[in-house]
C-alpha cells in the first residue's frame, strides 16, 4: 500500500497554472526525489502534500486516509524541513526544539531533544540563539527538528543546501540509515544530482507543473543517448577541436583537455578517426550519461515550450 | 484541542518575551510612563479646582484597565506578526497544531500578560498616588474579564487583517485598538462625549465596562445591567471576529504559507 498518495493535484494562482494534474505515490521505506527547474511546481506540490496550501483540485492521502479529513492524526506522523524556511530568530536552539516538541505527542520530550542534539551534533550550539548560527548550522537544526516526532513520512526540501560537504554527507548517510532502521518514507528535493542519485530510489521530474518523468535515477539517465568523452592532449588540442568543429560535434575546451559530447554508439568511430588523422592524446575518460544530463535535457525542453 | 500543543505555542511566545527587550518594555515601561504623565497632569488639573481624588482615580483606573484590553489584543496581533517576520508559520502548521489551538494559546497569553501588566500598573498606581483601584477587588472581576474579551475581539480582527494583507498593515497591531478608545470613555464619563459619539459608544462593549468600573471603584456598586449588555455585545463580536479570522486563515492557505509575508 502506498503510504502517501496524491491524486490529480492541481493548483492555479489566478491565470497561472502552478501544478497541473499531478498524481504521485510514495511506498513505505522509499526515498523519492522530486526534481525540476526553479518554478517547476516542486514547492507548490510539497506545500499541498503538507496541507499548507489548498489545492484547486485533487486530494492527498496518507496511510489511506484523506489529509483534509484526518489532518491532525496524519501530521502527527509526518514532518518537513526546508533550507528556505526560517526558524524563530530570537530563540535558542534548545528553546526552538522544546516548543516544537510540544506540538507533537511525544512521551519523553527532554530525552528526545537530547537524542536529536546528539544525532545531529547540536550539543555545542543548544544554548545559542538561532540568529547567531551559521547558515549550515541553521540547516542542521532545521533537519534535526524534522526528526523530533519519529516521522514515518518526511518531506525534505533541499536538506543539504548550504552544508559543508562532510556534514551533507553525514546527513545523507543518516537518512539512509534512518530509512533502513525505521522504514521511513522520504520525499527529497535537491539541485545536487549526484546526491539524488546516491539517495533516491525513484525520481519524479516536474516541469511546468506537470510530471514529465517517473523512474529510477539510472533508468532516467539511460534515456540520454549522449556521453562525454574527455581527452587530455598536450600537442594536438587545437587540431582535435578543429576536427570536432568540422564534424559538427559539441565540444568544450578546458586547459589541456577537450570534452566532446557525442552519442554513445559514435564513440568508437570518433576515436578511430582521430587515430587515422594522427591526432594523438595522452589520456581518455568516458563519462556515461548521468541524472544531471537528464535534468539539463528536460529543463532545456521545458524552456523551449 | 490538545493541551500540550497549546502549551507548545505558549512556550514559543514566552521564550520570545524572555529574549525581547521590546516586549518587556511594552509590558511594563509604557503603562508606567502613562501613569506618571497622566497621573501628574490630572493631579495638577484637579488642584486648580475640583476633587483631586476623584479625577486622579478616574484617570489612573482608566490607564490600568485599558492595559487589560490592550494586552488582550496585543498577544494576538504582535505574536502573529512575529511569525510573519520570522517566517515561522510553516513550522507551526506542518505540525498537527490546529487553528483553534493557536487562538486558544493567544487568549491564554493575553489573559496571563493582562494580569501581569495590569497588576504591575495597579501597584504603581498605589505606590505613586495611593490609588486603590482594586479596593473593591472581586466586584471588578466581571469587568476585567469583559475587557479581556474585547481585547480578544480586536486581536482576532487585526490578526485576520494581518493574515489577509501581511506586513503592509502591521501598524494595526499597535494602533487599531486606539480607534475604540475615545468611544470607550476610558478617562472620562460617557456624558463628556458629544452626542454622535455617545450613539457610537452604545455598540462598544468597553464603554459599558469603563463606566461600570468607575462606579465600582468610586462607590463599590456593581451594575449587572452594564455587565450583561457588555457581555452580549462581546459574545456577538467575538463570534464575528472568529469567523473573520478563520476565513482569513483559509485565504492564507489558498495562497500557501510559503508565499505568506
Amino acid at each position: 500500500m502506498a503510504i502517501l498518495e496524491a491524486k490529480n493535484l492541481s493548483k492555479r494562482f489566478g491565470k497561472f497554472q502552478a501544478v497541473d494534474d499531478v498524481s504521485l505515490s510514495l511506498k513505505e521505506g522509499e526515498i523519492l526525489g522530486l526534481l525540476g527547474p526553479n518554478g517547476a511546481g516542486k514547492t507548490t506540490t510539497i506545500q499541498m502534500l503538507l496541507g499548507i496550501l489548498t489545492p484547486t483540485a485533487g486530494e492527498v492521502f496518507y496511510f489511506g486516509k484523506s489529509l483534509s479529513d484526518y489532518r491532525e492524526e496524519i501530521l502527527e506522523q509526518v514532518n518537513f524541513s526546508s533550507t528556505y524556511t526560517n526558524l524563530p530568530w530570537d530563540l535558542t536552539v534548545r528553546e526552538c526544539l522544546s516548543f516544537v516538541s510540544y506540538l507533537y505527542d511525544i512521551d519523553d520530550r527532554q530525552g528526545r531533544i537530547k537524542k536529536i542534539a546528539d544525532l545531529f551534533r547540536l550539543d555545542q550550539i543548544l544554548g545559542k540563539n538561532i540568529m547567531d548560527l551559521s547558515a549550515g548550522q541553521i540547516t542542521r537544526v532545521n533537519v534535526a527538528k524534522s526528526f523530533i516526532n519519529f516521522p514515518k513520512v518526511l518531506l525534505l526540501d533541499e536538506p543539504t543546501a548550504s552544508l559543508d560537504p562532510d556534514v551533507a554527507d553525514y546527513i545523507r548517510k543518516f537518512l539512509l540509515e534512518d530509512r533502513q532502521k525505521f522504514n521511513t518514507s522520504i520525499i527529497f528535493t535537491s539541485h545536487n544530482m549526484a546526491e539524488v542519485e546516491e539517495v533516491c530510489d525513484r525520481v519524479i521530474f516536474i516541469n511546468h507543473g506537470r510530471i514529465v518523468a517517473d523512474d529510477t535515477p539510472e533508468n532516467l539517465a539511460n534515456t540520454i543517448q549522449t556521453s562525454h568523452v574527455q581527452l587530455l592532449s598536450l600537442k594536438n588540442l587545437e587540431a582535435i577541436a578543429g576536427y570536432c568543429t568540422k564534424l559538427n560535434l559539441d565540444h568544450k575546451l578546458e586547459g589541456k583537455r577537450i570534452t566532446i559530447t557525442i552519442r554513445e554508439k559514435q564513440i568508437a568511430g570518433l576515436l578511430q578517426d582521430l587515430s587515422g588523422q594522427n591526432l594523438s592524446y595522452e589520456e581518455i575518460s568516458i563519462e556515461k550519461p548521468t541524472l544531471e544530463d537528464f535534468f539539463l535535457e528536460q529543463s532545456k525542453k521545458g524552456s523551449l515550450r | 484541542m490538545r493541551l500540550h500543543r497549546i502549551w507548545g505555542v505558549v512556550l514559543r511566545y514566552n521564550y520570545l518575551f524572555k529574549h525581547s527587550l521590546d516586549r518587556q518594555v511594552d509590558a511594563f515601561y509604557w503603562p508606567t510612563v502613562d501613569l506618571v504623565l497622566w497621573g501628574v497632569t490630572s493631579s495638577y488639573i484637579a488642584s486648580q479646582g475640583g476633587s483631586v481624588n476623584q479625577l486622579l482615580l478616574m484617570v489612573v483606573s482608566g490607564i490600568v484597565l485599558w492595559t487589560i484590553l490592550y494586552r488582550g489584543q496585543y498577544e494576538f496581533t504582535v505574536n502573529i506578526l512575529e511569525e510573519v517576520w520570522n517566517k515561522n508559520l510553516i513550522n507551526m502548521f506542518v505540525s498537527p497544531l490546529k487553528l483553534s489551538e493557536w487562538v486558544a494559546a493567544f487568549s491564554l497569553l493575553g489573559l496571563s500578560k493582562a494580569i501581569v501588566s495590569s497588576g504591575f500598573a495597579a501597584l504603581m498606581a498605589l505606590f505613586l498616588y495611593k490609588a486603590h483601584i482594586f479596593a473593591h477587588g472581586f466586584l471588578l472581576l466581571p469587568f476585567l474579564f469583559l475587557l479581556l474579551m474585547t481585547g480578544w475581539c480586536v486581536g482576532l480582527v487585526v490578526g485576520g487583517l494581518i493574515l489577509r494583507y501581511g506586513t503592509r498593515v502591521q501598524i494595526f497591531a499597535w494602533g487599531m485598538v486606539s480607534i475604540i478608545a475615545p468611544f470607550s470613555a476610558v478617562y472620562y464619563p460617557l456624558s463628556a462625549l458629544p452626542n454622535w459619539a455617545q450613539k457610537v459608544a452604545v455598540i462598544i462593549p468597553s464603554s459599558y465596562v469603563f463606566e461600570g468600573s468607575r462606579e465600582v471603584i468610586t462607590s463599590g456598586i456593581l451594575d449587572w445591567h452594564k455587565v450583561i449588555i457588555a457581555l452580549s455585545l462581546n459574545v456577538f463580536y467575538l463570534a464575528l471576529a472568529t469567523a473573520f479570522f478563520k476565513s482569513s486563515f483559509k485565504k492564507v492557505l489558498d495562497r500557501g504559507l510559503v508565499k505568506f509575508k
